[in-house]
């Protein structure tokens, strides 16, 4: 077994000419934390070496912002130093088993074993094989009983982490809500674990009662006959009933990445991002990240200007991506992209936004977004009826579509993206003939534009993908469709567009859906089947051409109850795999709103009206802030 | 020279390390990053869609191969700053933005010719670094041509190789040094160098994959206007 930085030049050298995009591999990039000089002056108790890993390719991980958050605030601290780890190509992967080379880092080429702690950023369900191959190809055992003294300490947090049940045996702890204060009470407090020789049980305890730090081994689950929880207990008197989610009540006291890595290669999103703000008071019915990041908390006007001028000045890029759930929220944006807008052209920048609503998307807005570097337009109706939208409250009408793209078509542009989802609770055939329906009238809305006012060409991209309930939102207790269903539904949407010249319609293989529905209200006893899969090839599931659907049907069909028993529709009064962590947003508020949905009632956003939803008790943003007006089209359709 | 022909800057720049395994379009975007972080004033190609800074390098580089001394060829917009650049004072700055293992090694004003950088590059140094590189190149080219097999998007092509080179040094058995044609015309690529050496010189596959390969040059043609 050897690592990275141990091999010869020639041997390195050999190693990358045998795979695709080498950069990936070789670090170095610009703002790349490099402590090697300083760091090992530190006595050897006094130094954390933090293994940043994210569960993907380079180019997937290299665009995520909570890498660039993380690694800005962990490197902050003298004490640690943070370095990156991504998942290796297949033909890569390949080469380090062949030649029993570990996993290693890009800053130092350090083994993924010779760290203190590895944490792992997990963003979606289908990278859990990935984590596992991870962890494998860095030659730590996968199991947290495993894992002697002298391993690291195996932690995850990320978007998934409310609900990691199916990964519990694989890590020693997971961390629940806002990474940047809990990653840095982890670090101090694993130095005093080595500073005081601590047992790793007993550092477990000790963190344990930090919050936001559930330890999966501390508790117990036991389950009814019919396969349902019945019930989660903590087995040592140091774990809380209840985990609590670690929530940064003022996000302008957070660390933004002013100064971000700056890849080499051509990532996914290949841009400086900032996030302008933090959760979302929308409260759509089927959107986790909605629920979970409650409440929504806005960074200060100042804090992003400012920021945006140090991120133009020390990355160089010609991207700004405003980044948050739903951007047009931002209470200032208009302020916001008065001031960006002029610096952004003198330096040749183009601003994105992602996220944008519909019924937001005016007039002013498309100018102002216009005269930069136009990109793309994308817009989510998720929906194609009123009926629809009401129930899982996307809080828009047809004619906040219609408008917006008149608005679109008349400021130049000629391409759209929108963006449905099949399979949602209560969905009928009027529903999925509506998505057919909507882009007849957006076309015959652009017919009526005068010719000297529209563009001369026209095109739609719809695209389509099949709801997935998931922990800790209102429809947490709805059934998933059957892949019969998924696949009637996808014909019925191809043949109401029709073979019409301006609507390109995409879909995605539906089988990776039904995976993920599993795993995200999965339980432990997935544990065994997540790692069978892998041990069978499964790795990089989030990839098409890499997903094995064949091995995890097989190995889901073996678990009783089969994979109907996570998909099914979930009675009121179950437990939930998740119901020992605490993120906000209360049970009995999610139950309301699902019984809202199910009679089609709307509920208003955040800043318009508060719901109670129970993250009151942080104090914390939107929650402390008086109603904003509510918009004529805001709400009211019940 | 008045301020107005004070516009095009030729560079010459080494990369060494985590960089030379970079494709040409990363080195292009680094650059381009670079410069924007070091405040150089770039000009920009006109067109509203996809306007791009004004950055000709002289040769494409590959993957893996290290460089001494290429040449990229810069457009400023100098109609505001014409006082206030400075090319030494900027090379400084542009050296501290651009990452560790890459560096600005000369830089001068140049005057626009007739030729793109790109089609004036004529010939180029390299030096190859395994173990009985040269040998196995005494063995390779004896005069007679060398045919070799390029498969380029599935398409398989004969190249010949020893009318691309113009000269070698093979008095240091592990260091090849060539010289040979680059560019548009008669352009040799290195890595068929390497398959030849292999297959008839006897060069180990490990040692062709794990060469050094150091571009030292790149010759470029002054043409007048």
């Amino acid at each position: 077994m050897t690592s990275w930085s141990s091999l010869s030049e020639a041997k390195q050298r050999a190693l990358l000419r045998r795979v695709e995009k080498p950069a990936r591999y070789s670090g170095g990039e610009w703002q790349a934390c490099d402590k090697w000089d300083v760091f090992f002056h530190l006595q050897e108790e006094d130094r954390i070496r933090f293994a940043f890993c994210f569960p993907d390719l380079y180019e997937i991980g290299m665009s995520n912002l909570a890498l660039q958050i993380l690694y800005a605030t962990l490197n902050a601290d003298e004490h640690t130093w943070c370095e990156r780890f991504f998942e290796p190509a297949p033909d890569m992967r390949e080469q380090l088993i062949k030649e029993d080379i570990a996993l290693s880092s890009l800053e130092s080429g350090t083994p993924l074993y010779a760290f203190d702690i590895v944490g792992m950023s997990i963003s979606y369900e289908l990278a859990y094989t990935t984590v596992l191959d991870m962890l494998h190809l860095g030659k730590i055992p996968l199991r947290s009983v495993d894992r002697g003294e002298r391993d690291p300490l195996v932690v995850a947090g990320g978007p998934v982490a409310c609900n990691l049940e199916p990964m519990a045996p694989f890590f020693d702890l997971v961390m629940i809500g806002d990474g940047e204060q809990l990653l840095s009470d982890i670090t101090a407090l694993y130095r005093k674990k080595k500073q005081n020789r601590m047992t790793k049980r007993d550092f477990l305890f000790e963190a344990c009662r930090l919050e936001g730090i559930y330890v999966p081994a501390f508790y117990d689950v036991t389950y009814c006959p019919d396969g349902t929880i019945d019930t989660i207990e903590p087995n040592v008197p140091q774990a809380p009933r209840v985990i609590q989610k670690s929530v940064i009540r003022d996000l302008n006291n957070a660390k933004m990445p002013l100064a971000p890595i700056v890849p080499h290669l051509n990532v996914v999103h290949d841009r400086m991002v900032m996030e302008i703000f933090r959760g979302c008071a929308r409260g759509c019915r089927f959107c986790q990240a909605g629920f979970t990041y409650r409440p929504m908390r806005e960074r200060s006007f100042d804090r992003l200007s400012d920021a945006a001028r140090s991120l133009f000045q020390k990355t160089g890029c010609d991207e700004l991506g405003l980044l948050s759930l739903s951007t047009t929220d931002y209470s200032q944006l208009s302020e916001l992209l008065e001031a960006l807008i002029p610096r952004a052209e003198k330096n040749h920048v183009n601003l994105s936004l992602p996220s944008l609503r519909l019924d937001a998307f005016e007039r002013d807005m498309a100018e102002q977004v216009a005269t930069t570097r136009r990109a793309g337009l994308t817009f989510a109706p998720e929906a194609g009826t009123q009926r629809l939208r009401d129930v899982i409250n996307k809080n828009i009408v047809e004619e906040d579509l219609l408008q917006a793209t008149e608005v679109a078509l008349r400021n130049g542009w000629d391409r759209l993206k929108l963006y449905y989802m099949l399979g949602l609770p209560t969905e009928t055939d009027d529903d999925v003939d509506g998505i057919g329906y909507m882009v007849n009238r957006l076309i015959a809305r652009w017919r009526e534009i005068p010719d000297q006012l529209r563009p001369r060409r026209f095109f739609i991209n719809v695209s389509t993908s099949i709801f997935i309930p998931k922990p800790f939102t209102p429809f947490q207790w709805a059934e998933q469709i059957s892949p019969d269903e998924m696949r009637d539904r996808q014909q019925r949407v191809a043949s109401a567009l029709g073979r019409n010249r301006r609507v390109n319609y995409q879909w995605h293989q539906f089988e990776s859906s039904v995976l993920e529905a599993v795993l995200a209200r999965g339980d432990r006893r997935l544990a065994n089947v997540i790692e069978q899969a892998w041990m069978q090839g499964c790795v990089l599931d989030a990839w098409h051409e890499h997903f094995r659907w064949d091995v995890w049907e097989t190995l889901l069909s073996e678990m009783p109850g089969g994979i109907s028993f996570y998909t099914r529709k979930r009675p009121l009064h179950e437990k939930f795999p998740w119901d020992h962590i605490q993120i906000g947003v209360q049970r009995i508020f999610l139950e309301r709103e699902w019984r809202r949905a199910m009679e089609g009632k709307t509920t208003p956003a955040c800043f318009e009206q508060c719901s109670h939803c129970g993250v009151g008790k942080y104090g914390s943003g939107v929650c402390l802030q008086p109603p904003r007006a509510a918009t004529e089209k805001g709400f009211g359709h019940e | 020279m008045n301020n107005t022909q004070l516009n095009r800057v030729l560079l010459y720049y080494a990369r060494t390390g985590s960089t030379a395994w970079l494709a040409h379009l990363d080195m292009m975007r680094l650059f381009s990053r670079a410069m924007n972080r070091a405040a150089w004033p770039l000009a920009w190609s006109e067109g509203a869609f996809n306007p791009r800074p004004d950055i000709v390098f002289g040769l494409p580089a590959g993957c893996g191969i290290e460089l001494e001394r290429d040449p990229v060829e810069i457009g400023l917009d100098v109609s505001n700053e014409a006082l206030a650049f400075d090319l030494e004072d900027a090379v400084r700055r542009l050296n501290t933005t651009l990452p560790e293992s890459v560096r600005v090694v000369d830089a001068a004003y140049t005057e626009p010719v007739g030729k793109s950088l790109m089609s004036r590059v004529f010939a180029a140094t390299y030096r190859i670094e395994a173990l009985g590189v040269s040998s196995a190149y005494t063995k390779t080219f004896t005069g007679a041509p060398v045919m070799v097999e390029h498969v380029r998007k599935k398409k398989t092509t004969t190249v010949e190789l020893t009318s691309k080179i113009m000269d070698a040094d093979v008095s240091d058995d592990n260091t090849l040094l060539i010289v040979c044609g680059a560019g548009s015309v008669n352009h040799l690529r290195i890595d068929l160098l390497l398959k030849a050496l292999v297959r008839d010189g006897g060069l180990s596959p490990e040692g062709a994959a794990g060469a050094r390969l150091v571009r030292e040059s790149v010759l470029i043609n002054t043409v007048s206007r």
